[in-house]
């Protein structure tokens, strides 16, 4: 009860468990849980105002769907970003490319040209 | 309903790695692929936070993915110590700024200096020793106003749910958390008061 009282102006920097903040929202959690979830939303403003939020929103089911495709179109973005890096590296470096393509060409000329002159 | 954590975008072999070590991998790299990793364990935060500002759905989603947008780039520019601090400030700036232009008035940014963090918290009352730090709480309990310290004591030192101290003292859940907040936070004025002192 002493650290209780102690560690109640503690903020809490817990990790993230989504999984519980859903179900605290479905009510699907018990006693210890949902306390847990609570006493992680009077320690975190972040994820106090977040829950406020989250309980506005129209049904569970269509949070599941719009979290999912927020992270798919982020995961989109960051894929999309290094293909359009990898594309200017190779206009802005083209010589690089062309010499690694002549040495190669000179190489598959030259063992041709041996293969025809060798008895 | 699926398990949340198992989303294509979060694989399970990351889900060891704390924030810290994702953010250090970026920074080493400065290759947005860990940038995928770490945003998404926030998705559901931001989104809510967004709804709390915004008040629409569409408007919320827009946002959060504005705020990704704008927190890749401003990583790519700058060191972050305290990621989740950080993230909620980048949050509530850019949902104040869309209150702003909906509403034509001037709201408060948020700084860096004004964002309280968990390790930035002064707990200034820590370097004493035990005795005289449950003396001064104590005190300062018993000085807040009898709602708040009865929804203090039910929910940090008898832990017990909103529901239950809402079933046990007739307040609505509304109240119970209004005096939890409010108590809380008069509780750290009362205990700077004496340390001043």
């Amino acid at each position: 009860m002493d650290n209780d009282l102690l560690n109640i102006l503690s903020n809490s920097n817990k990790d993230i468990d989504n999984q519980k903040l859903m179900d605290y929202l479905g009510g699907k959690l018990s006693g210890k849980d949902k306390y847990e979830v609570e006493k992680w939303m009077a320690d975190n403003e972040f994820v106090n105002e977040a829950v406020e939020g989250l309980q506005d929103f129209s049904g569970k089911k269509n949070l599941q769907a719009y979290v999912d495709q927020l992270n798919k179109d982020l995961n989109h973005y960051i894929q999309q970003k290094k293909l359009r890096r990898e594309k200017r590296k190779i206009k802005e470096a083209p010589w690089v490319y062309i010499a690694i393509f002549v040495v190669l060409a000179i190489v598959v000329i030259g063992y041709i040209m041996i293969r025809k002159l060798l008895p | 309903m699926a398990n949340f954590n198992s989303s294509v975008l979060n694989p399970d072999r990351y889900t060891h790695i704390s924030d810290l070590e994702l953010l250090e991998q970026f920074y080493a790299s400065h290759d947005n692929h860990w940038l995928g990793i770490l945003l998404p364990r926030y998705t559901l935060l931001l989104l809510g936070v967004c709804m709390k500002y915004l008040k629409n759905e569409e408007e919320a989603k827009d946002s959060v993915q504005q705020i990704f947008l704008k927190a890749i780039t401003e990583l790519h520019k700058y060191k972050v110590g305290y990621f989740k601090s950080w993230l909620y400030m980048v949050a509530k700036n850019y949902c104040l700024m869309k209150l702003r232009d909906r509403q034509g008035r001037i709201s408060v940014e948020i700084k860096d200096q004004m964002a309280v963090t968990p390790e930035e918290d002064n707990n200034r009352h820590l370097h004493l020793e035990k005795d005289r730090q449950l003396e001064l709480m104590s005190n300062s309990m018993q000085e807040l106003a009898n709602e708040q310290k009865l929804c203090v004591t039910l929910f940090y030192l008898e832990k017990k749910t909103y529901q239950e101290i809402a079933g046990q003292t007739g307040f609505t859940l509304m109240q119970v958390k209004s005096y939890i907040q409010n108590g809380k936070r008069n509780l750290r004025i009362l205990l700077e008061k004496k340390l001043n002192a």
